[in-house]
């Protein structure tokens, strides 16, 4: 037993001018610590790829995750797809990581670009054998993963990319790998890593794709526990209990709201200092409690969090926002969407008289949806959400 | 002599922002950097009132409007 686990993260790119997607990813939980993760590109484009690769993706990764053997998710596959009118065959190429306990990765490959390993910022060949069945040529390995290891697996689309335009021979392997080392950061996240490589691709394809291009990236890495904490509780009695249980939790503690953040102060009998730096004019400044890890203004950053949080789970553009910027709410998603495996919100309820003003867009009950709808977009992202109310 | 600016979530909708660099600019135009030091604190419990900004310890309610008048009455008079 270790404490890894797996962050998953992957982005598409239609074929210019087509509505749907002709890759897929699907992805089946095995229990607690086993995935299996699929990418399938379909045969052509449009409505007609889309079903193949729906098909296919969907198919293997239940029957991969019910145990079955290889063979038969392959002979199914091969006698299930609707054969292709124009060209006479059944087809949709597919990338098979089944993740085991978290430790071990069974890579099954089949004529989509091989899967390329980053560990520690390097490029790593992973040994496979062949195996032919039902006539296909079938490549399978088998690695032990460590922590930090980001496996890229991409449609053709992403190694076509920019062919016979901006590149001869489109964005070959090799040249992918080398992009892909020149970036390398430990701390992005698969999403964000997998963001950055499509982006190059659309780039490369001057923003036309000649193709759908997916690429899914499967990070490994340690758990990591964050503690946020938003408002006093309902009844002032509660305040020392919810203060004890927040700062008895294991990791990172981020403390958002003016009255949360004084009776924390109080609490830890540490003083507050606020900061008057305005770096994002939107955001109020942040401030420092010894023991804290994070002191934010509360409603207005985490309204910003949220709106960097949906835009995580949809087309991730802002990542170029929140990634390296110092406001409170830059600060709270590097930690939430970035660091964190496991949050805790601590949310109190009670009621701050000044914010039921009507001129103001602050009151209660838009305080509380927020933390709701932040805590099902960080679901979407993987992470494993507890949310105490006081 | 030491001024507190409310920077919680009720003053920052009300303008604390512009008070602070307000009162930023006017200090170092009339050089009391060392005089006159500028800091921040979260909710002072009185966000009805507010932009709250205290001047060694007494309370006073201001608005971007205000703050010139604020600091000529109240800083300037006071320092020189």
């Amino acid at each position: 037993m270790n404490n890894l686990c797996t962050d998953i993260g992957y982005l598409s790119l239609n074929k210019w001018g087509e509505q749907l997607c002709g890759d897929r990813v699907e992805i089946v939980e095995q229990g607690e610590n086993s995935t299996v993760i699929v990418l399938a590109d379909g045969m052509g484009s449009g409505v007609k790829a889309n079903i193949l690769s729906s098909l296919t993706s969907k198919i293997i990764s239940t029957m991969m995750a019910a145990n079955m053997r290889l063979e038969d998710c392959v002979s199914t596959i091969a006698s299930t797809l609707p054969v292709c009118a124009v060209r006479g065959v059944a087809y949709s190429t597919f990338t098979i990581i089944h993740i085991i306990e978290n430790e071990e990765a069974e890579i099954i490959q089949y004529d989509n670009p091989l899967l390329i390993l980053i560990r520690d910022g390097k490029f790593v060949e992973i040994p496979k054998t062949g195996t032919e069945i039902e006539g296909k040529m079938i490549y399978k390995s088998k690695i032990s993963l460590q922590e930090n290891d980001f496996l890229f697996t991409m449609s053709d689309g992403a190694i076509h990319a920019g062919v016979g335009d901006s590149l001869n021979f489109g964005w070959e392997r090799k040249d992918i790998i080398e992009f892909l080392e020149m970036m390398y950061d430990q701390s992005y996240t698969a999403k964000t890593y997998a963001s950055i490589l499509l982006e190059e691709c659309n780039h490369l394809y001057g923003g036309h794709p000649g193709d759908d291009t997916t690429v899914c990236v499967v990070k490994v890495r340690d758990r990591s526990q964050v503690n946020l904490m938003i408002g006093p509780p309902s009844d002032r009695k509660d305040t020392n209990k919810m203060l004890s249980l927040f700062f008895s939790k294991e990791g990172k503690h981020i403390v958002c709201g003016g009255t949360t953040s004084t009776i924390t102060s109080e609490f830890l009998k540490k003083p507050m200092i606020a900061d008057l730096d305005y770096l994002d004019p939107e955001i109020p400044p942040t401030a420092k409690i010894e023991g804290v890890d994070l002191v934010t203004e509360g409603v207005i950053t985490i309204s910003k969090v949220l709106e960097y949080a949906k835009d995580v789970i949809t087309d991730n553009t802002s990542y170029t926002q929140w990634g390296y910027k110092r406001d409170g709410a830059s600060l709270i998603s590097r930690m939430l969407f970035e660091e964190a495996t496991d949050i805790n919100f601590f949310v109190g309820r009670a009621i701050n008289p000044a914010h039921q003003n009507p001129n103001l867009p602050i009151n209660f009950n838009i305080k509380m949806r927020l933390v709701e709808e932040l805590s099902e977009c960080l679901k979407k992202m993987g992470k494993r959400i507890k949310v105490s109310y006081f | 002599m030491k001024v507190t600016i409310c920077i919680g979530s009720s003053c920052h909708l009300k303008g604390s922002r512009q008070i602070v660099e307000q009162l930023q600019y006017l200090v170092k135009e009339n050089h009391l950097e060392d005089k006159v030091e500028l800091g921040g604190t979260f909710c002072m419990g009185n966000c009805v009132n507010g932009v709250n900004v205290t001047l060694d310890d007494k309370l006073y309610s201001l608005s971007p409007e205000t703050t010139k008048d604020f600091f000529d009455n109240e800083i300037l008079s006071k320092v020189q």
